[in-house]
């Protein structure tokens, strides 16, 4: 029996078998054929296109009852298939100057493409994605491949491959995926984002997973310890089967305190909220009464091209209307280094964690951030929008990034742009040097959220990327407990809400420990929610106070998680 | 030959959805149709029946174009055209 390693980020077991999934790749070279095959070669492109007519309408009617608004991509690149300019560019290809079908369809599809991304509007650019993606559906027809998409499953199987684009989780049959691993991806990736929403198990970063495993495999995907067992021992499976049935009844109870009221044992209200990180409507909305993480990555990271201020308007009036009335905390741009966008140079930092990135880059860049204040205070006439900073690490940082949103509200006003006028503004509070003046913060702003993944890198200075040193990261040390402590206490003492939006507070050790410390507001992703509220069901105040105090006096992170978990286990078993 | 001039008046332009719609009516008539932008001497008359040249035109709100047909039916496919433009597509 074989072990592979990899990032669990979407949780639960999974026994079966293994489904390679490749996608095409188009591999074209110029050639051409001999005089006299014209009509039998253009009428083997006619036939494929006819071919990939077939498919995409059957794509667009499985589709259309459950997600409409994806079907409508398909339904655009059948109008760009049956568009009788790329019809007569191949035929002209084909007869005057006797060129493959496969290498006329790449030259034509590729020739629009390239004159779409020369439009001058950003939304027209961007249909060039749609032109490829329409000619790579010919391409793989005229080669013979079959359809390799994970709508047709006929079987239940655990999905393996290299990574998996949105169009492929996009058409996937949730029927028959038991579980998901790929090779690339983190725990942010679009891959994991969509398989947690599904609660498909599913692990990712699994080194050279699609060459070792193959089709038809018996495998064991344990993606609550992160790894997968290659043709395990019958014992090893009756385990797993075991395991299965304990993880599906400890996932119905769970699920059973979904939407019970966040209350502790001795009857203390406390607020759950939601992190998001697209403008996708999701159930976890019902749930929670704040959204205290809303990432605009995915407008700045998903395109071509710089977000105009209107598109993005429009994504954060959607996520107001998603959050039905709950209050959006939208967090500015958070970038650097490390993450690049394609449309705009950054230069290479040899430690981009502690250089020019977040708040710092837009104030560096402050076109950039003006559009994105403009568009999230024109939001804010639609419901109770809130804006956070990331990467504060001063009081300076605080003015600069103030002085920005009075000049953005006096231009609105100027142009009569309605917005909210007391619009609240606060903070991330992930470096240490703002975290010990956290009193003095509060005096700055309304609010205020810690991240605590980067609190622990900058405090326990750990490059959280660094695979070697990931017994370093400890997010629950004491300086860690202490930090926090000094931080809830000082926000709660102003009278200004402290909330975490980090994953220690979705975290059963952590959860428990924030609340002792005082925190009050916990924000997690959809799939946490129920987890924690079942959790902090189990203490009253008193103890969680209790145990937090004894957690700080203690030396080691491995004391506190034991200690504390060994509290809960008493409670559980 | 039968041509007219209007404005686009949709705030979203001839993109998306009323690019497809435009597409699709003048798909049924049988003469040839293009749309020509007035607002830049070097534009060439697209072939209004393709969405992917009618797309590369980048027709925003407010420009100026021509919408010109050829054949046994086009007046009627200019009028239906040039009305289709008129109704904003349906936006408000």
């Amino acid at each position: 029996m074989r072990i592979l390693k990899g990032n669990p980020v979407s949780r639960g077991i999974a026994l079966g078998k293994v489904y390679i999934y490749r996608a095409f790749k188009a591999d074209v070279h110029e050639s051409y054929f001999e005089a006299g095959k014209e009509d039998e070669y253009y009428k083997k492109f006619k036939d494929a296109v006819a071919t990939a007519e077939k498919e995409l309408a059957t794509i667009v009617t499985s589709m259309s009852a459950e997600s409409p608004e994806k079907a409508k991509i398909f339904t655009a690149h059948t109008e760009i298939l049956m568009d009788e300019e790329v019809d007569e560019g191949v035929k002209e290809m084909i007869y005057e100057s006797r060129a493959m079908p496969d290498y006329a369809v790449d030259e034509i599809f590729t020739d629009f493409a390239n004159l779409l991304e020369k439009a001058k509007d950003p939304l027209i650019a961007a249909r060039a994605a749609d032109l490829r993606d329409v000619r790579n559906r010919v391409l793989r027809i005229l080669k013979g491949e079959k359809e390799s998409n994970l709508a047709n499953l006929r079987e239940n199987v655990i999905v393996v491959a290299h990574d998996l684009l949105p169009s492929d989780t996009a058409t996937m049959d949730r029927n028959r995926v038991m579980g998901v691993i790929t090779e690339i991806g983190g725990a942010t990736s679009h891959t994991a984002i969509l398989t947690r929403s599904y609660k498909i198990p599913s692990l990712l970063g699994v080194t050279d997973a699609v060459q070792i495993m193959k089709n038809g495999d018996n495998i064991v995907l344990d993606a609550l310890a992160g790894k997968v067992l290659l043709d395990p021992e019958k014992e090893v499976i009756k385990e797993y089967q075991e395991k299965l049935v304990e993880f599906i009844k400890e996932e119905r109870e769970t699920s059973e305190y979904l939407d019970k009221i966040p209350l502790v044992a001795s009857g203390e209200r406390y607020s759950i909220g939601l992190n998001v990180g697209d403008t996708e409507p999701e159930d976890g909305y019902k749930y929670v009464d704040f959204v205290g993480l809303f990432r605009t990555e995915f407008l700045y990271m998903g395109s071509e091209y710089m977000p105009t201020e209107q598109e993005q308007f429009e994504a954060y009036k959607k996520v107001l209307a998603n959050a039905m009335g709950n209050p959006v905390t939208l967090r500015t741009l958070d970038i650097g280094g490390d993450k690049t966008l394609r449309y705009m140079a950054l230069p290479k930092e040899d430690n981009p964690f502690l250089g020019n990135r977040a708040l710092r880059l837009c104030l560096d860049h402050m076109e950039m951030f003006k559009t994105q204040l403009r568009a999230a205070l024109r939001a804010s006439a639609f419901g109770e929008m809130k804006i956070m900073f990331p990467m504060v690490g001063t009081i300076d940082d605080i003015r600069a990034a103030n002085a920005v949103v009075a000049a953005v509200k006096k231009e609105l006003k100027i142009e009569g742009l309605a917005f909210d006028e007391k619009i609240n503004i606060g903070i991330m509070i992930e470096i240490p040097s703002i975290g010990l003046i956290a009193d003095l913060a509060a005096k700055e702003v309304d609010f205020a959220s810690v991240g605590t993944n980067d609190l622990t890198q900058y405090l326990h200075a750990v490059d959280r990327m660094n695979p070697s040193i990931t017994k370093y990261y400890q997010t629950m040390s004491p300086a860690m407990l202490r930090s926090l402590g000094k931080i809830f206490s000082d926000f709660n003492k102003a009278g200004k809400p402290i909330s975490v939006c980090g994953e220690l507070a979705s975290d059963d050790i952590g959860a428990v420990l924030l609340f002792g410390l005082g925190l009050r507001k916990f924000s997690m992703n959809a799939a946490n929610i129920a987890r924690v509220k079942r959790i902090l069901s189990l203490f009253t105040l008193e103890e969680t106070e209790e145990i937090a105090k004894k957690a700080q006096n203690m030396s080691t992170e491995a004391e506190i998680l034991e200690f504390v978990k060994a509290e809960i286990e008493k409670r559980t078993i | 030959m039968y041509s007219k001039n209007t404005e686009l008046k949709n705030v979203s332009g001839l993109h998306a959805r009323p690019a497809s719609e435009f597409v699709s009516m003048a798909k049924t008539f049988e003469s040839k149709v293009t749309v020509r932008r007035l607002d830049d001497e070097a534009a060439q008359p697209a072939n209004a029946k393709s969405i992917i040249k009618i797309l590369a035109q980048g027709l925003s709100v407010g420009t100026p174009i021509e919408i010109a047909a050829d054949g046994p039916d086009e007046q009627e496919a200019v009028e239906k055209l040039f009305e289709l433009v008129e109704s904003k597509f349906g936006e408000d």
